[in-house]
């Protein structure tokens, strides 16, 4: 993996578990991947394969007991954040890695309006004066193509739609200029017209502030439309990394495929849809071997028995798979 | 019909087998909580005490001066008397008795005796007075959630009226007028004590009532009295045993103040007649304010730290 | 495709007004326009499916024909019969032909039933058969949605969310029914048991001879589900034509942009309309067509005249001033 040459953000071997009652739960167990300035990468993969829980393992917002990031690091800026101290944290927080959640209901204070909100994010972080940071935070709005926008300064997050709530998140999190924006499945909860715009919005961010998009979502078109690269995730760990254009052409992982080969396709409907057989494993129980060989079309013996390791397919593509040893 | 299906239905024969799995599922949920085990060993205690224990002590109520005042077993106190005649002040060491474990009081009555006695009385109040309050509680606040528009406003006015009540009053009242029983502490609690267990159970039932599993059973054709027995009624219960659980304490020390204040029932042996009757000697015999007292102390702790295991066993979004 | 045969579900100018009070004595102030003269027919074996955004009313005209909500206006006909006005005793019949299925599998099983009580229930209300033929029937539903017939004294929280609408299905088709109403039901589910519950709505579909309503936001899904489109916007249809027709030729300006919107694992290189503004309220709709606000092809009559949804070529209806 090339490293240097522009990255902002490098995971490696990051291992996040839960120690529940019912047993060890390897939430994310030995990921790796980076981000590079200006580019959107997207963490793929459906609910319980690890993928928020690697978002709030890079701002170490994991709810401590009874979770704990149990080794690796995540290099920014010359930091590694594992081992940062919660003050040094809380100046990267917000300010240089922002997040936006993908329930705008619940991540927004709902005795707040949306301009004391935004306004305290940015005079939590930049000395600026409060009429300073009130024309900030309305010119952020404007850019987020909302009208009226003296109107939502003054509006509580229940007196907006679901759009108007999840644009002013976006906001508030540009609210201080970050580097990496962390967004957690932004559009799942909205309607596909919105999504457009959202999308958009995402899109010109990256091209006009080189802004670096972490985007979090289980949409393969989602990922199509927005991505620059993306990590699908299974069960804890990476299973393929790739210029997503790749991805979509040339899916090597069985997962990879499966996942997009059971998506209806608009343009060309079916009879029967394809599907991956069987259903997503018991985190603590997970399969001997590869977690995925059970579901797996192409599974070989050796597929139980031993874990498959990552293969190099090129500089920019990674498989972990045993067919391609 | 495959053999397959066959072999399961007469697996599932049996039509308690799937209620133990439920009630394992919530007690595995439940002892991970140690104080809540606690809470449960001790109130399982106390009904095993109250059950066999007055086989096994002297009556509560047997008075025997010459045993007054005796401290518990492994206690002494000592004792002055003046002598007229001599002049003199001796001082004897009085010491505990096995015979007495607890001690007695200024009667001569055993303290362990009583002590066993006030634990019965103690749960039977509590059951009993809390049985009355949450059946009246459940009727009010399903009827109220499930006919709504103007029953429920009517129903809840009588709430509202009835949450104001002084039961206080009512209760001096009636032991004016009818003289101190039991009987009367139990029904004034459970008729007055309702109100906070229909306001409960009703704002439950009103969110039940929208979910899409009793819009289901209404699709399906269920009639309105299916629908509140099987369906709505079930899933209040865990409400209602949490409830129960919390208001049992409450119930225990309200007999205990009305008897401390002397309202009580003077024919049975409670904690709190006995810690009316310690109050005065507690700088000689100390033992007869402080045994009920730690009793009833416990007592509370134990049922409010079951209730609290216990809602958090109930409630699905919290992870255990 | 085989061709569907007679009229099973005929609507006719539905309403479903919410009456909203405000003020001190809770006086009467407006109503929102939920369901607001809808009006298609479902023939049998045949799937109708719903497509809109949030708040557009169709998980509430869903209920409303099951009169899971009472309607405020319209008719409503079932084989022929006026089923808007029906007594509880007649409801209770219908219940044997028309059945629902819920959007989020968590809510819609009770959480102190047995899968086995769910499934069986309908059975249990209608009394059909006797005990023991009632847990064989349970048995082989359990088996034709793909679930272990052994977990039938298991709890919801035992089972995945696929699992549990699984389920919901069963319970479903339990008494045979005609028509299922399914109110967005793969919308909770991962994409790739999404795919396995559609496979399985289809299968049934055929094996029963089911006609479905199928409610959804999701127009990729829908153009692999339904025979017919409906769109819905803001309580009105505003174009409803076969599958094939409606993608390949949409005409209402609305339809073009939830087309256009929609992500797609091959992004072609097609101009993106993004609609102006948010959806307006039902409370207070737009004067005239109610899309107007939002519209990129207006004209002038839009706000002053609402569209009636007419018939453009066989089959394909729309609501617009553009076709008229």
């Amino acid at each position: 993996m090339k490293t240097g040459d522009n990255v902002v953000l490098e995971v490696s071997n990051l291992k996040t578990y839960f120690f529940t009652r019912r047993g060890v739960v390897k939430a994310v167990d030995g990921l790796d991947f980076h981000l590079r300035r200006g580019e959107c990468l997207c963490l793929v993969g459906e609910s319980g394969c690890g993928k928020t829980v690697t978002a709030l393992s890079i701002l170490k917002l994991v709810d401590s007991p009874p979770g704990k990031i149990v080794e690796g690091e995540i290099r920014y800026d010359s930091l590694d954040l594992v081992k940062c101290s919660s003050k040094q944290l809380r100046q990267i927080r917000g300010k240089e890695i922002a997040m936006v959640f993908q329930e705008a209901q619940s991540a927004l204070n709902p005795v707040l309006t949306i301009g004391d909100q935004i306004m305290e994010q940015i005079m939590l972080h930049l000395p600026l004066e409060r009429n300073e940071a009130q024309n900030r935070s309305m010119a952020l709005l404007r850019e987020m193509g909302i009208p009226s926008v003296e109107r939502v300064m003054k509006s509580y997050p229940h007196q907006l739609s679901g759009g108007m709530k999840q644009r002013a998140m976006i906001a508030m999190s540009l609210s201080c200029d970050p580097t990496i924006i962390i967004a957690d499945e932004p559009t799942t909860a909205v309607d596909v017209t919105i999504e457009a715009q959202i999308l958009g919005i995402f899109r010109s961010l990256k091209e006009q502030r080189q802004l670096s998009l972490i985007f979090i979502t289980h949409d393969l078109a989602v990922v199509a439309e927005i991505g620059d690269r993306a990590v699908v995730m299974y069960a804890g760990k990476e299973v393929e990394t790739a210029p997503v254009s790749e991805i979509i052409a040339n899916p090597r992982h069985p997962y990879t495929a499966g996942l997009i080969r059971c998506l209806p396709d608009i343009s060309r409907p079916a009879d029967r849809l394809v599907s991956i057989p069987g259903f997503a494993p018991n985190p603590v129980e997970l399969p001997g071997g590869c977690a995925f060989h059970p579901r797996c079309s192409e599974g070989m013996p050796i597929c139980s028995q031993q874990a498959p390791p990552v293969v190099e397919l090129s500089t920019e593509h990674r498989v972990r798979c045993h067919l391609y040893r | 019909m495959t053999d397959k299906s066959q072999d399961t239905a007469r697996a599932t024969d049996s039509p308690t087998y799937g209620w133990v799995r439920l009630a394992g599922y919530y007690w595995q949920r439940t002892r991970v909580n140690r104080l809540a085990v606690f809470g449960l060993a001790f109130i399982l205690f106390l009904v095993v005490m109250a059950l066999i224990g007055p086989f096994f002590t002297l009556g509560p109520t047997l008075v025997d001066f010459e045993q007054k005042n005796l401290p518990p077993a492994g206690f002494a106190t000592e004792k002055s008397v003046y002598s007229t005649a001599t002049g003199e002040l001796t001082i004897t060491r009085v010491p505990g008795d096995w015979k007495h474990p607890l001690g007695t009081d200024s009667k001569g009555r055993d303290m362990l005796a009583m002590i066993v006695s006030g634990a019965r009385v103690s749960l039977q109040v509590g059951l009993l007075a809390t049985g009355i309050a949450i059946f009246i509680g459940i009727i009010i606040g399903v009827l109220s959630a499930y006919m709504g528009r103007w029953v429920d406003n009517v129903l809840m006015r009588f709430t509202d009226v009835m949450m104001t009540f002084p039961f206080f009053l009512l209760l001096v009242l009636i032991i004016f007028i009818f003289g101190p029983s039991l009987a009367f502490i139990v029904l004034a609690i459970g008729l007055t004590g309702w109100t906070g267990t229909a306001r409960l159970v009703r704002s439950e039932a009103l969110s039940l009532r929208t979910r899409d599993f009793i819009l289901a059973a209404r699709a399906m054709g269920a009639t309105g009295g299916r629908v509140i027995f099987r369906h709505l009624i079930p899933n209040v219960v865990s409400l209602i045993i949490v409830i129960a659980t919390l208001s049992i304490p409450g119930v225990i020390l309200a007999e205990a103040a009305l008897s401390f204040i002397g309202l009580g029932d003077p024919t049975v042996a409670s904690w709190g007649i006995v810690l009316e009757a310690g109050q005065s000697s507690l700088d000689t015999a100390w033992w007869v304010a402080v045994e009920p007292g730690i009793m009833l102390f416990l007592t509370v702790l134990a049922f409010n730290f079951l209730g609290d295991g216990l809602r958090d066993a109930f409630d699905p979004k919290s992870r255990i | 495709m085989k061709q569907p045969d007679t009229d099973l579900l005929d609507v006719r100018d539905l309403k479903k007004y919410y009456q909203v009070t405000g003020g001190l004595l809770s006086a009467h102030v407006g109503d929102i326009k939920a369901v607001d003269g809808v009006s298609f027919a479902i023939r049998e074996r045949e799937v109708l499916g719903l497509v809109g955004e949030s708040g557009c009313g169709k998980s509430t005209l869903g209920r409303t024909i099951l009169r899971l909500e009472e309607p405020t206006g319209g008719n409503i006909l079932y084989r022929g019969m006026d089923i808007t006005r029906l007594d509880r005793k007649g409801l209770r019949e219908l219940a044997r032909e028309v059945q629902m299925i819920f959007q989020d599998p968590d809510a819609s099983l009770d959480p102190r039933m047995t899968a086995g009580d769910s499934i069986g229930e309908p059975l249990t209300i209608h009394k059909v058969g006797n005990e023991r033929g009632r847990m064989l029937r349970v048995a082989e539903l359990m088996e034709q949605v793909g679930l272990d017939a052994r977990q039938v004294s298991h709890y919801p929280h035992e089972f995945s969310g696929g699992q549990k609408q699984r389920i919901g299905i069963a319970r479903a088709l339990a008494m045979n029914p005609r028509l299922i109403i399914a109110d967005e039901p793969v919308s909770a589910l991962d994409v790739s048991v999404q795919a396995q519950i559609l496979n399985l709505m289809t299968d049934i579909q055929k094996q029963y001879g089911l006609a479905y309503l199928f409610i959804a936001h999701d127009l990729s899904v829908i153009r692999h589900m339904a025979h017919r489109v409906a769109i819905m916007y803001l309580g009105k249809i505003v174009e409803l034509a076969g599958n094939q027709e409606i993608f390949e030729n949409p005409l209402h300006p609305y339809t073009e942009a939830l087309l256009s919107a929609l992500p797609s694992c091959k992004p072609k290189a097609r101009e993106r309309i993004l609609l102006r503004g948010d959806v307006p309220s039902a409370m207070n709709p737009p004067a005239g067509c109610r899309f107007h606000t939002r519209c990129h092809r207006v004209l002038a009559i839009c706000n002053r005249e609402q569209p009636e949804l007419v018939e453009i070529s066989r089959g394909h209806f729309v609501a617009c001033h553009l076709y008229h």
